[in-house]
């Protein structure tokens, strides 16, 4: 039986999202089964709209050129490419939390981008977070 | 295996990964595997130095035989016999 990872994707920032697909493509190739669950600042990130957004960073807001340029250098994928290749690769499941999609104005699936899957409660995400056997909160 | 080894060996399929960076080597080494058979040998061609310890850990747990690794000028040839 594959090994369970659930995440806690709770920022919306591009670093931290990119740290998320990093860790993300690690659990692919581990062929790890995985739940991300988007919650708060999260969500703005999923919204259909906002898929081509670079957005902000969390951490050194002032060195966003530097990051992206080596980003660009190393040949990096993007937040949105790391999340989709591991979606091809394994079992990930990636939930908008309720709460968050509506804080952003969206209400329903078709609101968000094709990586999410649907929209959930918390208590979800508190159950696939005792059954995992890796658990971040990024 | 030593390098003279495995210079020596038949590699049955070579993964140049050599533009990307971590995860790219990895990811590349995954979905290349899926297209040998159990018992052919793939090289994994990086210049990440992560790669060089991040691959066989990695071939470890998914019962692949880490075979060893030439230092090129530059970048790493990782070798690897599929479980």
């Amino acid at each position: 039986m594959a090994q369970k990872m659930t995440m806690a994707l709770f920022s919306g920032s591009v670093d931290k999202l990119t740290a998320a697909g990093v860790i993300l493509s690690g659990a692919a190739a581990d062929d790890m089964d995985v739940d991300i669950y988007v919650l708060l600042m999260g969500a703005r990130a999923f919204k259909k709209e906002n898929i081509g957004e670079q957005g902000s960073m969390a951490e050194l807001p002032h060195l966003k050129d530097e990051f992206f340029a080596s980003l660009e250098r190393l040949k990096v994928n993007t937040w949105v490419q790391f999340f989709k290749e591991a979606k091809e690769m394994t079992n990930v499941k990636i939930h908008i939390c309720g709460l968050a999609g509506k804080i952003w104005g969206g209400e329903k699936l078709e609101d968000f981008n094709e990586l999410a899957d649907d929209i959930c409660g918390i208590g979800e995400y508190i159950t696939s977070a005792q059954e995992a056997d890796v658990h971040l909160f990024i | 295996m030593e390098a003279n080894e495995l210079k020596a060996v038949t590699v049955d399929k070579t993964v140049d990964a050599r533009g990307t960076a971590c995860p790219g080597p990895l990811l590349a080494a995954k979905k290349e595997i899926a297209n040998i058979s159990s018992g052919q040998v793939m090289e994994v061609l990086s210049a990440d130095e992560g790669t060089k310890r991040d691959i066989p850990k990695w071939a470890q747990k998914k019962g692949h035989d880490y075979m060893g690794v030439i230092e090129e000028d530059g970048y790493f040839r990782i070798y690897l016999k599929k479980g």
